[in-house]
């Protein structure tokens, strides 16, 4: 198959995915709002724990008292990251439910090709929602997108995707494996929570402060909130897109590797169409 | 006369038989993907974890002066736990019975489910068997992980009382479940209501904070959420917190939500039951 029919390929799986979202549409309300709504309960918590909109221990390990802009900020970002364990690690599965998995891995494109274009429309509209949210921080919550702090976002941001996106995909093929998915894509969502400062700075102990440096989204949030919260510019960007270059590369590289693999074990085992 | 008590007392076995078939069949399912639940089990803690260490970073510790002030009570950590362990009992409502039917939908079996002859509630009255004796082992592992790390300090003589609160507050939350389940026949999505309801239902639970901190008009629909009174009772009985009502109302309160909501989800149902059959939409998706 030549590279113009992949990507048509791409094209009509974007199509596809696109199709799926706007035949319900209070999917893409809940995804633009939701994310949000899910902060309040941290932000009722610290009111009631400090008693006011700022925290001296929260700014000691932060640099920011502002816990409300700190969880607001962890819940736009990672927008991204639980978008993409849903609508492209579980999108296998749910062409197996659906009754169309079998279609695609007897179809003659590389199942690979089929989930590029998943991860591409996901992308899209996910970056959709995230500028809604933006906008909605910005207006109500005293965050500021100015052009020069929304540059260095951007490449963050899109640094962030191209290595969680092919975490994804190799997540996509172990749901090809073991089936029943949906209780682990909870679990690292969770997982994503306690060992990255979506919600709370990981430097309050020591166990979640070792472990999230091996998550990118880790890197990418500290980097945002310096530039977002703090007018840090310039100081420390480049390590950090350094690191999260080479965090790209080994999860790229991985999540090709793996879903093959597992592919591949799933069609030898003739167990592609079992639940 | 005299045949209704026997006849009454037959077709109460046969839907308590029915309720046992759902809760087994349901355990077998799960037990089915036993990965799935390992981790299950492991969840609930995971699920803690982020709102203790929130707290203890924004405190620099586990007391709270402003807490105390606001409850009567410092310890974050007892207090935020406590009040987590119920967010169990809403998924059980929201989740195990609420997407119930979508799950037989997705399986092909919702229609075998529909014509079988025992009421739909006996049905759902089989997932919420299951869900809440899933939810208790879960909670179990909760409390003794938190109990081992961070040493929970809480009034041993709290729990019996706590025990008939909580029991008062399933009843009500079987009603909310089944107006869950019936809302996903028309709306299809189901995962869509219970986590939309859910997130909602999270914000203005007081699990993690007291009541007070609320805006005035989420604190006064707190009060019609069965898990309100259920988790300012049991965290008076077990930590002392300071309660806006007597203990008596409590109970009061948790019993009356109970009969309002098991009536309001039961002709819910019952009326979309009806509108899907009759429109001939139960096997859309």
């Amino acid at each position: 198959m030549n590279l113009t029919s992949q990507l048509r390929v791409v094209w009509a799986e974007f199509r596809k995915t696109t199709a799926i979202w706007l035949s319900y549409p209070a999917l893409v309300f809940f995804w633009a709002i939701f994310p949000l709504l899910w902060v309040f309960p941290y932000v009722f918590q610290g009111k009631a724990l400090v008693g006011s909109m700022s925290s001296a221990a929260f700014e000691h390990l932060t640099g920011s008292g502002n816990y409300l802009a700190f969880v607001m900020i962890g819940a736009m970002v990672s927008t991204f990251i639980f978008s993409g364990l849903w609508g492209v690690g579980n999108s296998l599965r749910e062409e197996t439910y659906w009754g169309t998995m079998e279609y695609i891995i007897a179809s003659p494109t590389h199942p690979l090709v089929v989930l590029i274009g998943k991860t591409v429309a996901e992308a899209a509209w996910t970056s959709l929602m995230v500028v809604f949210q933006a906008v909605v921080i910005g207006s109500f919550f005293g965050v500021q997108f100015t052009l020069a702090k929304v540059l260095p976002v951007l490449l963050l941001i899109g640094l962030l995707m191209v290595g969680f996106y092919g975490f994804a995909i190799a997540f996509a093929g172990f749901t090809l494996l073991i089936k029943e998915v949906h209780g682990w894509v909870h679990t690292l969502e969770w997982v994503f929570f306690l060992f990255s400062p979506i919600r709370y700075p990981v430097e309050v102990h020591p166990v979640t402060r070792l472990v999230s440096t091996l998550i990118p989204l880790t890197w990418a949030l500290v980097a945002i909130r310096g530039i977002m919260l703090l007018n840090r510019r310039e100081v420390n960007l480049w390590p950090t897109v350094l690191v999260l270059v080479l965090m790209d590369g080994v999860l790229l590289w991985a999540g090709y590797f793996l879903f093959v693999a597992l592919e591949r074990k799933t069609r030898r085992d003739g167990t592609v169409g079992m639940h | 006369m005299t045949d209704i008590g026997p006849a009454l007392g037959r077709r109460l076995r046969h839907y308590a038989a029915a309720v046992w078939a759902e809760n087994i069949k349901e355990w077998k399912l799960e037990l089915t993907y036993k990965a799935d639940f390992a981790r299950s089990l492991i969840d609930p803690v995971v699920y803690l974890l982020p709102y203790l260490l929130y707290g203890v970073a924004l405190v620099g510790g586990r007391q709270s002066a402003n807490l105390e002030k606001l409850v009567g009570t410092s310890d974050l950590v007892t207090f935020v736990t406590l009040g987590y362990i119920f967010i169990g009992f809403l998924n059980m409502a929201l989740w195990a019975m609420g997407f119930s039917l979508r799950k037989e939908q997705y399986y092909g079996t919702l229609e075998s489910v529909f014509a079988a002859p025992v009421p739909r509630w006996v049905f759902t009255m089989g997932m919420s068997a299951h869900s809440i004796l899933h939810q208790l082992l879960m909670i179990v592992v909760q409390i003794v992980f938190i109990m081992l790390v961070f040493s929970l300090t809480i009034k041993p003589a709290g729990l019996l009382p706590s025990l008939g609160i909580v029991g008062l507050m399933l009843i009500a939350m079987y009603g909310i479940g089944m107006l869950m389940a019936s809302l996903t026949l028309i709306f299809k999505q189901g995962w869509l209501i219970s986590e939309a309801l859910a997130s909602i239902l999270m914000v203005i639970t007081p699990i993690a904070y007291p009541l007070a901190v609320l805006p005035v008009f989420l604190q006064k629909a707190a009060l019609v959420v069965p898990t309100t009174y259920g988790i300012l009772t049991v965290r008076h009985f077990l930590l002392g917190e300071r309660l806006g009502f007597s203990i008596a109302d409590a109970f009061l309160r948790v019993a009356l939500l109970g009969v309002v909501w098991v009536s309001f989800g039961l002709v819910v149902f019952t009326l979309i039951d009806k509108y899907t059959r009759r429109s001939g939409t139960l096997s859309h998706y």
